[in-house]
């Protein structure tokens, strides 16, 4: 539905041009929810706002659903009011002269095909009911809350029944527990419409909880793509297992390839999932997540790391106990059941399952 | 895609050029005039130049009394102009005087009395002559009583002192406001007193901006021409503005065109000066941040009981910008000739004057013409300014930056000198039927107003967020539909503030119009009140002049009601 090849976006600034996307290649399938995931700066919203046709790439081709909107070699540029999008932004872009109704009415009347006014009365009043918005038409749009902004910029956008909807951080603005029930409706809307979805976001919690397919941006590159079960799962980089949730790292070189294979670090042998093609010797990184370190329990298992430390810190966290343990010169983290009968000094006996430790290049 | 975006950008490109020809033009044949050795700027040829005007105008020893009395004047002025407007505004933001009101509401009303009109009323005052004080004072103390004479460089000074307060006042309440009020409390609490504090840490904190403003203040001094015109002209007392109007307007023998050029450079390079002068100060002005944003009250000081002689002193301020010149019009617009008050003079009042007016040829076709050019000049002020904002915020326009100066630049240019660039454009221009016209007018003053209505637009476009504008494309609204849909709407009270302003300020400016000025057919009422001033109506002009001050008082509320629905809106929006 949404075809990106080769993108290459640059623009100016007042402190100098920024090379914001370099080179992105994507492919969306109909009704997939698609997020572009990275920390700020990382030409996420770049690549979006092309997508839009709000910026000008100076290379690469875009293709929304059958129309070919962008291509600087064949010289094509459809402007934005006519391609065929919906689009929710960061600060809602409320129209604040405007009254809920006419916010909503505003794409129809817009638009090229003509609509009776029974027709845009009809469609504006279901966008409404849609987002749980029926009964304010004629509330004037600035004295909405932050919720009812946010659920009217996404009525305006789906009004038009556009084949592909493009969503700009549009939960970044709402408080923490709005945030989390609006990502769930969010969500659930558009599978519903069946419509394709490309969404730019920081939160990892947002891109794992709504995606069907997650790209992890940086620098200007996606670093990873796949269902939030790789990305979070099995991070190929280092860059990806550091942004998307907590890890330890630990460096080493492979001392034997094999399904699982030996990494030497300074913390010891460690049994890992080793990253394809590579061979002995070189460096790579171990990444293993605070949930799957174990304290030790009995008996070890044959695909089972152990390392032997010391609790320097322990952080109550509420729903969990966050320990530091200094193994050698490493400070590695583990979360624990609140219960756990820890203290600081203990020298503890740290599990790693094999299955859990994967190895990315350094 | 260089064709494409050509085709895109056409619209814009022909808005460059037109504002750089407005700009330039005028000012390239003022500068060509300058050169010019011929009498007439009819005869004006390229093989005719020289540096005669120059020479001349250097070794004129008139020049140097020119520059002194306008140093004098200037630096008199913008003095009188600062003390009062600073104490004014301290008095209503950082004390507890009673009867703030009136002075909030009162002060920017001044702006509505126009100079001419406030200079004539002082002289039918203070006139050595005919003066009512004046010859108050002769009954009171007898023939050999001292006179005051308004036809004087201080007379000129009181009078553009009074006048420069509204503007410095708006621009020094909000500082006095804002002002983070824990500085002052570090000071008291370090163990300064009231006064102390308020000369070491307010003023000094203040001073930045204090002296931008009064930098702004010495270029309206410099530029305006009503007030030294009405109290200068008639005793031979000349600064720039005058004088160059005098060489070209007023001389007896034929009048030296390239001189008044080579004169009118000399002045624009000191208001430009003085205007490069002005933006170096802001920019410092911004790094001292007192301002920190947030709305808090500064603690006010308690006058104690000097609070009533304070409200006193305030309220004759008052009286002494609005009331009294629109008493004396008021007055003397009913008298069948002129004389000073008595009780002898109210059995004899007539309404002979109005009638009068409705009956004068001459009233009722500077009144359309008025009507017209002020229209024009308003509607075009908004228009364009409204389309060269949009290209210098909103857009990727390659000249987007120069657009910008250019239309700024006319504010440094004072009105006479963009007079007389204008006249030499429209009098070499012969194709286009300009010369002598109202539209004329109409084009010099818009052209004179773009900086103004620039520097709202551009104030104003910014506050909206991009968003707003890209949510209108991605809905299918070509730019064309979003102007007129999205920003037209936002904008409108910035668009109507700008449309009234320009007008207040077109209908009474009499210096660039006079230039311009070729008889009946492009007579404005500005011009008609100078030259019916000047031929001894005064009368007449008493009720001119007591209509026009109604139209523009209650013009000035309108746009100060204006002003205030915009802040509503947007605390509304915000």
């Amino acid at each position: 539905m949404i075809q990106i090849q080769n993108l290459h976006v640059r623009y100016q600034t007042e402190r100098g041009e920024v090379y914001a996307v370099r080179g992105i290649d994507l492919d969306v399938k109909q009704g997939q929810f698609f997020t572009l995931l990275g920390p700020s700066g990382c030409g996420k919203t770049t690549t979006l706002r092309s997508v839009a046709g709000l910026e000008r790439p100076f290379e690469g081709e875009i293709v929304v659903g059958d129309q070919p909107v962008l291509s600087c070699r064949r010289k094509i540029y459809v402007p934005p009011y006519k391609r065929d999008i919906g689009m929710v932004f960061q600060s809602y872009a409320i129209w604040p002269h405007m009254n809920v109704f006419e916010n909503v009415a505003f794409p129809l009347r817009e638009s090229k095909k003509r609509f009776s006014s029974d027709e845009i009365r009809t469609r504006v009043r279901k966008a409404l009911a849609m987002v749980q918005l029926g009964g304010l038409e004629d509330r004037p749009a600035p004295f909405l809350s932050g919720g009812q902004q946010q659920r009217l910029a996404l009525a305006r956008a789906l009004v038009k029944e556009p084949r592909v909807l493009l969503l700009d951080e549009p939960l970044s603005n709402l408080d923490a527990k709005l945030r989390e029930e609006t990502r769930f409706e969010m969500r659930e809307l558009v599978k519903r419409l069946g419509i394709t979805t490309l969404y730019v976001t920081h939160d990892q919690l947002e891109a794992l909880t709504m995606s069907d397919v997650i790209a992890v941006m940086d620098s200007g590159r996606i670093v990873q793509q796949g269902t939030p079960l790789e990305i979070y799962g099995a991070p190929q980089d280092r860059f990806v297992a550091n942004f998307i949730g907590l890890s330890n790292f630990l460096e080493g070189r492979v001392k034997r390839t094999g399904q699982p294979g030996d990494v030497e670090t300074p913390s010891g042998t460690i049994k890992c999932v080793l990253p394809d093609g590579i061979a002995a010797g070189e460096a790579v990184v171990v990444v293993i997540r605070p949930e799957d370190v174990n304290l030790d329990a009995g008996a070890v298992g044959q695909n089972e790391n152990v390392l032997e430390g010391k609790i320097e810190a322990i952080v109550y966290m509420g729903d969990a106990l966050e320990c530091q343990v200094a193994v050698g010169t490493k400070l590695i983290r583990l979360k624990l059941h609140p219960s756990s009968p820890v203290a600081r000094g203990n020298t503890v006996r740290l599990r790693l399952p094999a299955g859990s430790c994967r190895a990315v290049r350094a | 895609m260089v064709g494409e975006s050509l085709r895109h950008h056409l619209w814009q490109h022909g808005i460059f050029l037109l504002i750089l020809f407005l700009v330039l033009a005028p000012l390239s044949f003022l500068i060509l005039g300058s050169f010019s050795t011929a009498r007439l700027p009819g005869d004006f040829s390229l093989d005719k130049m020289g540096l005669v005007n120059y020479l001349k105008v250097y070794t004129d020893p008139g020049t140097y009394e020119l520059f002194t009395n306008t140093v004098i004047y200037v630096a008199g002025s913008a003095l009188v102009g600062i003390s009062l407007a600073v104490s004014l505004a301290w008095l209503v933001e950082r004390t507890n005087m009673p009867g703030k009101i009136f002075l909030y509401a009162g002060v920017p009303m001044t702006l509505a009395v126009p100079g001419m009109l406030q200079a004539m009323a002082w002289v039918l005052l203070l006139s050595p002559r005919i003066g009512f004080i004046n010859q108050l004072l002769k009954d009171l103390f007898g023939p050999d009583a001292p006179v005051i004479d308004v036809y004087s460089l201080g007379g000129m000074i009181f009078l553009e002192g009074l006048r420069l307060v509204p503007t410095a006042f708006l621009m020094l309440v909000p500082l006095m406001r804002s002002m983070d009020p824990s500085l002052e409390e570090a000071a008291a609490v370090s163990g300064a007193r009231p006064l102390s504090t308020l000369r070491k840490v307010t003023l000094r904190l203040l001073a930045p901006a204090l002296v931008a403003v009064m930098i702004y203040q010495a270029m309206t001094a410099l530029e305006v021409f009503e007030i030294p015109g009405i109290l200068g002209l008639p005793a031979g007392i000349y600064v720039f503005s005058t004088k160059i109007y005098a060489i070209v307007r007023t001389a007896t023998f034929m009048p030296v065109y390239g001189q008044a050029n080579a004169l009118a450079m000399v002045y624009l390079f000191i208001a430009v000066g003085t205007t490069f002068l002005y933006t170096r100060m802001i920019g410092r002005a911004e790094r001292y941040t007192i301002i920190t944003g947030k709305g808090y009250r500064p603690r006010q000081l308690d006058l104690g009981k000097w609070k009533i002689p304070a409200l006193a002193c305030a309220l004759l301020f008052l009286f002494l910008s609005i009331m009294l010149p629109f008493l004396v019009f008021l007055y003397a617009s009913f008298l069948p000739y002129l004389q000073a008050p008595s009780w002898n003079v109210f059995k004899i009042m007539t309404l002979k004057n109005y009638r009068l007016l409705a009956e004068y040829g001459e009233v009722a076709s500077a009144l359309k013409n008025t009507v017209l050019m002020v229209g024009a000049t308003a509607t075009a002020t908004v228009v364009l300014s409204f389309i060269v904002s949009f290209i210098v915020i909103r857009s990727k326009f390659w000249g987007r930056k120069l657009l910008d100066q250019m239309a700024f630049m006319p504010h440094a240019i004072p009105g006479i000198v963009m007079g007389i660039a204008f006249f030499w454009l429209f009098l070499k221009l012969d194709f286009l039927p300009l010369y002598g016209t109202i539209w004329a007018i109409s084009i010099g003053f818009t052209i004179s107003f773009l900086a103004y209505g620039t520097r709202s637009m551009n104030a104003a476009l910014l506050q909206i967020h991009k968003e707003l504008e890209e949510a209108a494309y991605v809905s299918g609204a070509p730019p064309w539909r979003t102007m007129w849909r999205i920003f037209v709407p936002l904008l409108m009270p910035t668009l109507m503030g700008v449309w009234i302003w320009v007008v207040l300020h077109a209908v009474r400016i009499a210096g660039m119009p006079l230039m311009l000025y070729e008889g009946p057919k492009n007579q404005v009422l500005a011009i008609l009140i100078w030259n019916m001033w000047d031929e001894g109506y005064v009368p007449a002009v008493a009720a001119i002049g007591t209509l026009l001050m109604l139209v523009l008082l209650a013009l000035t509320v309108a746009v100060r009601l204006l002003g205030f629905r915009r802040q509503a809106t947007q605390v509304v929006g915000g």
